[in-house]
């Protein structure tokens, strides 16, 4: 069972476990805000920050020329604009100035 | 078993052009099909052959089996740009493909790109050889070049790397959409990871082609200097697992006859016994053999002595990796 699965697993207990008790009632809809707020929509965000983390990682790997450092495959990897236009563009502005105040707000707010 | 591709190195104007020439030839005469590569901006095979090649295969006519071509890096350079360019245009606002093209132009400006051009085309005529016996490939002057040829595994193994981290992102936002949330990325069909994928497997082919089935021949000239740069290059291109087959020794003096005397017979005779001193020198020292002697001309290697010097090559020896002494036997001079 890969991490995904487990979660979906549990997730789906808690649900049949609400459903069972609270099924339909205002209970059941207060309870699911409640732990949505709480506790999953916190755990997902720190996980998506770990992965924006991760893309940030791959986009200075693959050009790292765009901050001075030479590199050999950045003919090759200049292939992959097409396709990561938005992410690089917002990457590039990123890094060039992290402790923007716009930066921080827009962590704070953070959502899809 | 014969490797298909010949790789011929060396400083420029050590006559790399005309044994790499000569030895296509060579093949060619023996009946085998062979496609001779140049990367001479200077475009000389064209001027060797009285012919003009571009980037396909093109027969070059009187020789029967023969064809050549010509790679344009710069122009190939210039080709990968627009491609990207038009890509980038297809999707986006104006505004935003301003900021993704100082990248690419600057990608397409550093002086890595250059060899990452010639070594694409490198690859693609290697993938597509499949109507050649042997594949000759007359190598720029360029240091880049050789080196270059030893890079598809470092390439390979960054390209890994990449596509390792994009993984790892991809996986961490599919766990992040576990709360009945599309994903922002997804594995499947991830366009960025399919064109990584394309290009580890053409290092792969590469960095496999020239190892198992690619030899290189050095060509140097009978003094001092040649010889110290050639024993690097054999080093290095050893060193990075490539197959160093020979050294062919170009542009040795004609010793005069011995009856003559005066100013220009000493000279000459001065000048080809230090040479014959460097000559043995090659053979003692470099762990390879010297295949092939050629005597300087007077004229332009050209039709008949083009023919005459590819007669002084052999084909085989440089498939007799590093084992064959004997064959420094084949000298012009014995």
């Amino acid at each position: 069972m890969t991490v995904a699965e487990r979660i979906a697993a549990y997730l789906d207990a808690i649900e049949r476990w609400f459903g069972e008790r609270f099924g339909g009632t205002w209970v059941d809809e207060w309870a699911r805000g409640l732990y949505h707020g709480m506790i999953s929509h916190p755990a997902y965000e720190k996980i998506e920050i770990e992965a924006e983390d991760t893309e940030d990682a791959f986009l200075i790997a693959c050009f790292p020329d765009a901050f001075g450092v030479p590199s050999p495959v950045s003919y090759y990897t200049a292939e992959l604009l097409p396709y990561l236009q938005q992410e690089f563009a917002a990457w590039e502005r990123r890094m060039w100035d992290r402790q923007s105040v716009f930066e921080a707000k827009g962590r704070m707010h953070h959502h899809i | 078993m014969a490797r298909k591709f010949v790789f011929f190195g060396g400083k420029g104007g050590v006559g790399k052009t005309t044994v790499s020439s000569a030895f296509g030839l060579r093949c060619a005469l023996d009946g085998d099909r062979t496609l001779l590569v140049s990367t001479d901006p200077a475009h000389s095979t064209g001027d060797l052959f009285d012919q003009e090649f571009d980037d396909t295969p093109r027969a070059v006519e009187g020789y029967d089996r023969l064809d050549a071509l010509e790679l344009d890096p710069e122009a190939e350079v210039e080709r990968h740009r627009l491609q990207l360019k038009r890509e980038l245009g297809a999707q986006l606002s104006a505004t935003m493909v301003n900021e993704v093209d100082i990248q690419l132009e600057m990608a397409h400006r550093t002086p890595g790109a250059y060899e990452a051009a010639l070594f694409d085309r490198f690859i693609d005529v290697m993938g597509d050889a499949d109507e050649y016996d042997r594949v000759v490939f007359d190598t720029s002057p360029t240091g880049g070049t050789l080196r270059l040829l030893a890079l598809p595994e470092l390439l390979e193994g960054w390209i890994e790397r990449l596509i390792a981290k994009r993984e790892q992102s991809i996986d961490l936002y599919e766990k992040a959409a576990i709360g009945r949330q599309t994903p922002r990325r997804v594995r499947e069909g991830d366009p960025i990871l399919a064109r990584l994928e394309d290009r580890r497997e053409k290092f792969s082919f590469a960095g496999e082609t020239l190892r198992n089935d690619a030899v290189f021949t050095l060509v140097m000239n009978p003094d001092t200097l040649s010889l110290r740069e050639t024993e690097r290059a054999v080093g290095s291109l050893e060193e990075y697992g490539l197959t160093v087959g020979g050294v062919v020794v170009n542009k040795v003096t004609p010793a005069p006859e011995p009856h003559e005397e005066g100013r220009g017979a000493r000279y000459l005779r001065d000048r080809c016994e230090s040479e014959r001193e460097r000559i043995r020198e090659a053979n003692d020292t470099l762990e390879v053999p010297v295949i092939a002697e050629i005597e300087s001309r007077v004229r332009d290697v050209k039709g008949e002595l083009l023919r005459d010097v590819a007669g002084k090559l052999r084909t085989d020896v440089v498939d007799d990796t590093g084992t064959g002494r004997s064959a420094t036997g084949d000298s012009d001079q014995s």
